[in-house]
């Protein structure tokens, strides 16, 4: 059983949450008290109303204990900064994911330790798959 | 000096302005067209560049990588960051130096290595606290990362140096009377001034002994 912390609670970052909490110790993070009600019945773990920005609310949803974090929130600048910050500060998280949209930021900000997911990649390697 | 600045809000602009008068090379950077359109007609001599700064793209055709300062004025924290952290690793900015909106996010600038975070809504706290007390003491300026500091102190009637000579003072270590301000007068005392009920005091003081130099000019703290 890990303890994974998942920010921002949008499409993605809900069906993760809702899959993982059956398994796993999960926290939610995100601004929106509409989009943590959202998650429903079928969600199994905590939720933390507030802004991931605040370290202190990052440490308050379990940063410092957490196994797995993923950056989920629509805005890739938020995603890459927490991710980095994460990445530095809290040694005891050993993967850390983010949904990046833009390709150009997924290039810059391609590090060892970070797992970026992008979209455009993924549909990609999909079609590719699919057509030869 | 070369500088860019990320972000044409009221900040923005104003800086942009300032630079210009100073004579130095201004780029500015907004993601809004109907802004950038605007500015044209307002900031002659400032090269104007339509786009979203955090697209390392954008910053590339600013020459960003010629510039001696990057300023990020944005509202949005997470963009101020990139911008910056983006200027530093991609293009090799020396001195990086942004707003930051949010206090509670001041840490992550300081985690992201933004050499210098600018977080004006402590700052403005500060002022307006010290404006609206009652305090006869107000901290003017701190320098050496407030090592130093010159304050003004109000002599209240029944402060105890009140009608005495400077040389019959004793005064903290290491702090000195700068000048006094009476009515429209501007003194610079020796020992010989004599402090008087009303009068405004200018001193400088190193920090651990600004209390004790309020202590002996006015009575209490």
């Amino acid at each position: 059983m890990k303890y994974i912390v998942i920010v921002g609670c949008g499409k993605t970052g809900r069906e993760l949450a809702r899959e993982f909490s059956h398994q796993h110790n999960v926290v939610v993070i995100d601004k929106s008290k509409y989009a943590l009600d959202a998650l429903g019945e079928d969600f199994n773990g905590k939720k933390v109303l507030g802004d991931a920005l605040d370290l202190k609310v990052l440490e308050n949803a379990g940063a410092r204990e957490a196994d797995i974090l993923v950056l989920a929130t629509g805005n890739d600048n938020v995603n890459i900064v927490i991710s980095k910050v994460a990445k530095k500060l809290y040694k005891n998280i050993k993967k850390i994911a983010l949904q990046v949209y833009d390709t150009s930021k997924k290039k810059i900000f391609s590090e060892e330790g970070l797992i970026i997911v992008n979209k455009t990649y993924i549909l990609v390697e999909v079609f590719k798959k699919c057509l030869l | 000096m070369f500088i860019i600045i990320a972000g044409a809000g009221r900040l923005g602009i104003l800086l942009a302005k300032k630079l210009k008068e100073d004579k130095h090379q201004v780029s500015i950077i907004d993601k809004s067209e109907i802004v950038c359109n605007k500015l044209a007609e307002e900031l002659k001599g400032v090269l104007i560049i339509q786009g979203d700064a955090t697209n390392p793209e954008v910053l590339k055709s600013a020459k960003v990588e010629k510039a001696d300062v990057l300023v990020s004025t944005t509202s949005s924290d997470a963009d101020n960051i990139i911008i910056c952290n983006i200027a530093k690793e991609a293009f090799s900015i020396k001195r990086t130096v942004s707003r930051v909106n949010d206090p509670k996010h001041l840490l992550l600038y300081k985690h992201m290595g933004i050499d210098v975070p600018i977080d004006s809504t402590t700052i403005l706290a500060r002022i307006v606290e010290e404006e609206a007390s009652f305090s006869d003491v107000m901290n003017l300026l701190s320098v050496k990362k407030g090592r130093l500091s010159i304050v003004r102190v109000d002599i209240p009637p029944n402060a105890p140096v009140v009608n005495k000579m400077l040389k019959d003072i004793s005064l903290p270590p290491n702090s000195v009377l700068i000048s006094i301000l009476r009515g429209p007068e501007i003194i610079v005392p020796s020992g010989i001034t004599k402090i008087l009920s009303g009068d405004e005091i200018i001193a400088a003081t190193i920090i651990d002994n600004e209390k004790q130099l309020i202590r002996s000019l006015i009575g209490r703290l």
